[in-house]
């Protein structure tokens, strides 16, 4: 099991943070029109999803599978968007997200007074400590280090 | 456990077939004295509600019905503007009767159409090399499933999450669609799929795999 | 910046008195820099509208409230979870308007003037108005546009100190697509 890499992004569709791991390809374009992509994909996957339900939904879109890897999702009310891709075989990943905003992004970016809101984070405090949180992850390892 | 709906999107993105199997009930009816006590807004062409929640009234659900008389998009039977008419005091007290709208088969062609697009993307964003675009679409309240064949060809199945035995259905779903619509000389490659024989017999696959599917581990 | 690494999220390890005693040096120092007692509350609502947008993620962070999807749900989020958590009062909600978009937070009794007596040179000024600039700031992070005032205050002679807050709408530029 591993953990490939990691976007977070703002209400208005500002990479804030990029951070990758394990990650074999990549997507054969710049990195700004890498996120640029993801942004617009999450934002077509919620539209799309709320028209496509049957029912009323609660959280809305969570994940999507391929046959390679994993999509985990989760945002915050105020439009926060953390987005992790894993191999297959790691569970639902809600907690470790909302963990990663509650005690790093909350914690080492909107409480330091210094850190503006909306611009990509500078802080590498932050970087570091997200990176030895996700290392830490149960599913974490390294399979070719 | 319940499949809701299965759809058959062509090579280029074209909706070529449609079957809602399945679609819960969540509407509510309640009389409202003036002041109306929710917010209101026209969101594609139908009013919804935006903002406040009770009595079954929820977030997102369209006026479907004012007084008894089913509204047409966003006028009422009369052909007057909802949001106006429901601003006018003396056309209180009012029974509104809320609801999830239902798809027009043009916003299913969009959806399907964006779908295609979205499997596409999923697939260039890869962190790992050989990856296919979206098998699996989860939600809290549903799960899409997607199989896409060699010949590019996708089968979608909405399911609730908790059903399984799905991957066995859309290969089940893919081997009647080559049974009754591409051996069908009369069906032409790409297009609609009108066969009764293929309508026959998807539904009766979907009843067995909605009594098949149990409670255990997601497809 | 190893010195931030040890700081613990214990919410009660700073003197309430020594953070009233600081507003109150604020709102001094306010009252001195600007000409009129209605320029100083626009400064401090403009302040506390700055602090609401991000008290909003600490918020978020702290609770498991997810959004709400009624101004009443709000209210009390607000009243129960919100002025708990932050000032450790619980205000009652009350004076409902009719179509439900309009509503008072009572208070009981107000942190921020422990120790105040208004001058009569200062009959204008609210001198807790960094709390509406607060709740209008976070609420507008989760798209809600409000508009909130004192309508009575003990500092100038109510029985009660009441917050007004009125929905104007959704924000729904900022609504991600497809949001419920």
């Amino acid at each position: 099991m591993t953990v490939h890499n990691l976007y977070i992004f703002d209400r208005n569709g500002t990479c804030l943070h990029y951070s990758e791991w394990n990650r074999k390809k990549q997507a054969g374009i710049s990195k700004e029109e890498e996120f640029k992509l993801m942004y617009g994909m999450l934002f077509s996957i919620r539209s799309f999803v709320s028209k496509m339900s049957p029912l009323d939904m609660k959280d809305g879109f969570v994940a999507y599978q391929t046959s390679r890897y994993k999509l985990h999702y989760y945002e915050t009310p105020t439009g926060m968007k953390i987005i992790m891709n894993t191999d297959l075989g790691v569970p639902s990943c809600r907690d470790v997200l909302h963990q990663i905003y509650s005690t790093l992004y909350v914690e080492y970016i909107v409480r330091n007074p210094l850190c503006v809101l909306g611009e990509p984070l500078q802080s590498e405090l932050f970087t570091s400590r997200l990176d030895s949180f996700v290392r830490a992850l149960p599913f974490f390892s390294v399979r070719a280090a | 456990m319940a499949i809701f709906s299965v759809y058959v999107v062509n090579k280029a993105g074209g909706l070529i077939y449609q079957y809602d199997n399945y679609v819960p009930r969540a509407e509510a009816e309640k009389t409202f004295s003036f002041p109306l006590d929710l917010v209101l807004k026209v969101h594609d062409e139908k009013v919804v509600v935006s903002f406040g929640q009770r009595d079954g009234i929820r977030v997102g659900h369209a006026v479907l019905s004012i007084n008894g008389v089913d509204v047409n998009g966003r006028q009422t039977a009369e052909g007057k503007d909802i949001v106006e008419y429901l601003k006018e005091p003396s056309n209180y007290p009012v029974s509104i009767r809320f609801g999830r709208a239902r798809l027009s088969s043009n916003e299913k062609l969009m959806l399907a159409s964006m779908f295609h697009s979205l499997f596409a993307i999923g697939s260039q964003l890869s962190p790992e090399v050989g990856s296919s675009g979206i098998e699996m679409l989860e939600t809290d309240a549903f799960k899409l499933h997607c199989f896409q064949t060699l010949t590019g060809i996708k089968f979608i199945v909405l399911a609730d999450p908790r059903q399984s035995g799905i991957d066995g259905l859309l290969r089940k779903i893919y081997e009647i669609y080559s049974d009754f619509a591409l051996k069908n000389p009369f069906y032409s490659l790409e297009m609609p799929i009108r066969c009764e024989l293929f309508d026959q017999n998807l539904k009766s696959s979907l009843e067995i795999a909605e009594k098949a599917g149990t409670f255990g581990p997601g497809s | 910046m190893a010195r931030q690494s040890t700081r613990s999220t214990d919410s009660k390890k700073m003197n309430s008195e020594l953070f009233t005693l600081t507003y109150g040096a604020l709102v001094t120092q306010l009252c001195k820099d600007y000409e009129n007692d209605e320029e100083v509350n626009k400064q401090l609502d403009k302040m506390g509208y700055n602090i609401g947008v991000r008290l909003i993620e600490d918020f978020l962070a702290r609770s498991s409230v997810g959004r709400c999807q009624d101004f009443r749900e709000t209210a009390d989020v607000i009243a129960k979870v919100a002025f708990k958590m932050y000032l450790g009062i619980t205000p009652s909600v009350t004076n409902w308007s009719p179509a439900g978009d309009e509503f008072s937070l009572i208070l009981e009794s107000n942190p921020l003037v422990d120790f105040v007596e208004l001058p009569d040179n200062h009959s204008n000024l609210v001198y807790s108005n960094l709390l509406c600039g607060v709740l209008r700031g976070a609420l507008e992070m989760v798209q809600m546009a409000v508009e909130v005032r004192f309508a009575q205050d003990t500092l100038r002679g109510d029985n009660v100190t009441e917050i007004r807050m009125k929905f104007i709408k959704r924000i729904e530029e900022n609504l991600p697509a497809g949001d419920e």
